[in-house]
């Protein structure tokens, strides 16, 4: 039953409007009770009493269509949180709007200029759109830069959320109008990776990517025969678990600049994970739905397959910090298996099987899948960044770690020492002094260029804004008796790298040391 | 990880040092050498079987050079090309006898 509130109700008329309700309410014998506050303008505590009489009789109440104001009393007063409170939604329409992103579960359309507006695909949508806003705010909160939906309307029989983005264009605009961008997109897009890639997230709130991967893995393997089906599933089972953020759907549409900030979108996928799932989707976005039809990433990311394949490349590249195309082909195979698997899963249930082009898209991903699974042990790969919390008994880690990675790189054992001199100089700085009197964590890269090889090491923390290179050189002239004890490490840092430099950036110290040989 | 083995014979001492000296390892090699200095005049470190050596262990060295030079004397031998060249730079060859 529906009973309609409206105008003011306060101390004046509070009692006349319970009696009204009352009277329509006769002969209603229970069930679901819905106050329609369309033409509610105003409401007082003394109307608020009446609702909540009502609300003692009628467990299954709930108030529709209130508008913002109306809306704010009732979640000041706590009675949104006593029961379903619905928001009056505006109305808005798309049509004649440009699409500017397209994920999983909807598309974005900027609906004037400082304005977009996600419509998603689902009709009964608001459960997702709760979950997109509060998965959005913990990305923010934990350092991800992000936009937060701020109204929730409706597009025709869809809902969307409405969020401000002012002179955006997202990484596929400028890629495919400002080629010459590549570079730079590559850098902020790998970057940004890594940044998601280097947030922990609490226990709990986000969903495990493994478990989605195991999932789709059980599906496929109906397709498979069984031998690889179980391979498949083996593999993805070995991949330990990861508390670190990953994306889910990260690709050039879902990154935007705006003036000069790289901001996050369609955080709806948001998951936790280790990277090779984040890889396995990422492989899609550029290569693995345009495999069998080359103009699948011009009409959703309106870049060419070639371009495509060469920005995954070098983005791949960038984030496992070398050049060496043996070590990129192994950890691309790896991410195809994660790829190939969620694509035949997506495309058989999206009646796939049913037409000619689409059972012969399914073949030409499971031959490739069925190649890789033959060849392929592990689904880990050796990455090049390593997080330690920052205390000097985990120097040898560290310095293990980058000396491991020299080693794969033929490094000479004395550049081999003056590296970890001078890595141990800066990870002993933070030890000390970033995080005092406590103590944090430390972000350690390695990465390896070829021709002419160059080997780079950047320590990133969070800690107190400080710049090492800015104190004073010391004298080294002095004799034993005046000399001071300390300040020589970062002297020695310097003199036995070819460039040390240090930036402060998104509350973020960065220290990085480069050596060529 | 640095192993010290320690031979002290009346005012004579030699330390032989293998493994690391950094900023982990420095403090056990510190405390050594103040538990059994007090009497030595000539102090010999070995640095034949050492392969790597940081700031941190360049200060315990200073800070050793000192006292040695009030108490005697002391030495440094078989001295690598890679530490020799940190040494160099940091202009401890002028302060440490080195051979």
């Amino acid at each position: 039953m529906t009973i309609e509130l409206k105008g003011r109700i306060d101390s004046n008329n509070a009692s006349q409007v319970e009696e009204r309700i009352r009277g329509e309410l006769q002969g209603f014998a229970g069930g679901e009770l819905t106050m329609d506050a369309a033409e509610l303008a105003y409401i007082s505590s003394a109307g608020l009493r009446v609702l909540l009489r009502l609300r003692k009789q009628y467990a299954d109440m709930r108030i529709i269509n209130v508008n913002s104001e109306v809306y704010e009393i009732l979640d000041m007063t706590g009675f949104t949180e006593m029961m379903p409170v619905e928001k009056a939604y505006r109305v808005v329409s798309v049509e004649g709007c440009e699409e500017i992103g397209r994920g999983a579960n909807g598309t974005i359309y900027r609906i004037d200029q400082d304005n977009v507006v996600k419509v998603y695909n689902n009709a009964d949508a608001l459960a997702d759109i709760q979950h997109e806003r509060e998965v959005a705010k913990l990305a923010l909160i934990l350092g991800i830069p992000t936009a937060i939906s701020y109204d929730v309307v409706k597009v025709g029989e869809s809902y969307g959320s409405v969020f401000e983005l002012l002179n955006a264009r997202s990484f596929s605009k400028i890629l495919s109008t400002e080629p010459e961008k590549l570079d730079w997109c590559v850098k902020e897009y790998v970057d940004m990776l890594k940044r998601i890639h280097s947030t922990v997230v609490p226990k709990g709130k986000l969903p495990d990517m493994k478990e989605t991967a195991l999932m789709w893995a059980r599906f496929v393997q109906d397709y498979l025969p069984a031998e690889a089906g179980e391979k498949l599933l083996r593999l993805i089972e070995e991949v330990p678990h990861d508390d670190h953020m990953i994306h889910g759907d990260y690709h050039t549409k879902n990154l935007e600049l705006q003036n000069d900030e790289v901001l996050l979108i369609d955080m709806d996928t948001l998951a936790v994970g280790h990277p090779i799932f984040e890889l396995g989707s990422i492989y899609n976005s550029f290569q693995g739905y345009s495999e069998y039809d080359h103009s699948v990433i011009v009409r959703f990311q309106g870049l060419s397959f070639e371009m495509g394949r060469l920005f995954w490349r070098r983005s791949l590249a960038a984030y496992l910090g070398t050049s060496n195309e043996k070590k990129l082909r192994e950890v691309e195979d790896k991410a195809r298996i994660i790829g190939y698997t969620r694509m035949i899963r997506r495309s058989i249930r999206r009646k796939g099987l049913e037409t000619e082009a689409g059972r012969a898209e399914i073949q030409l991903w499971k031959d490739e899948l069925l190649g890789l699974l033959e060849k392929t042990d592990t689904l880990l790969f050796s990455r090049n960044e390593l997080e330690v919390e920052a205390v000097d008994d985990n120097l040898p880690t560290v310095l293990g770690f980058i000396e491991q990675h020299l080693e794969a790189a033929d490094c000479p054992l004395k550049a081999q020492m003056q590296i970890s001199v001078a890595a141990e100089e800066i990870f002993i700085n933070i030890a000390h002094y970033a995080y005092k009197p406590e103590t944090g964590k430390a972000i350690v890269r390695v990465d390896v260029e070829e021709d002419p090889v160059r080997v780079t090491i950047t320590f990133v923390d969070k800690g107190m804004p400080f710049d090492p290179l800015a104190m004073e050189e010391p004298d080294v002239s002095l004799p034993a008796e005046a000399r001071e004890i300390g300040g020589l490490g970062v002297f020695l840092a310097r003199k036995a790298m070819d460039d040390v430099s240090y930036q402060y950036k998104d509350g973020q110290n960065i220290l990085t040391l480069k050596k060529n040989f | 990880m640095l192993n010290i083995k320690k031979t002290v014979e009346n005012e004579k001492a030699c330390f032989q040092l293998e493994g690391r000296l950094d900023t982990i390892t420095s403090p056990e090699l510190e405390k050594e050498l103040v538990d059994s200095l007090d009497n030595v005049k000539e102090l010999v470190l070995d640095f034949e079987a050492l392969d790597y050596l940081s700031s941190a262990g360049l200060r315990v060295l200073l800070s050793t050079q000192k006292r040695m030079s009030r108490q005697g004397s002391m030495k440094l031998v078989h001295v690598n090309d890679t530490i020799m060249e940190i040494f160099e730079v940091t202009g401890f060859t002028d302060i440490l006898t080195i051979e």
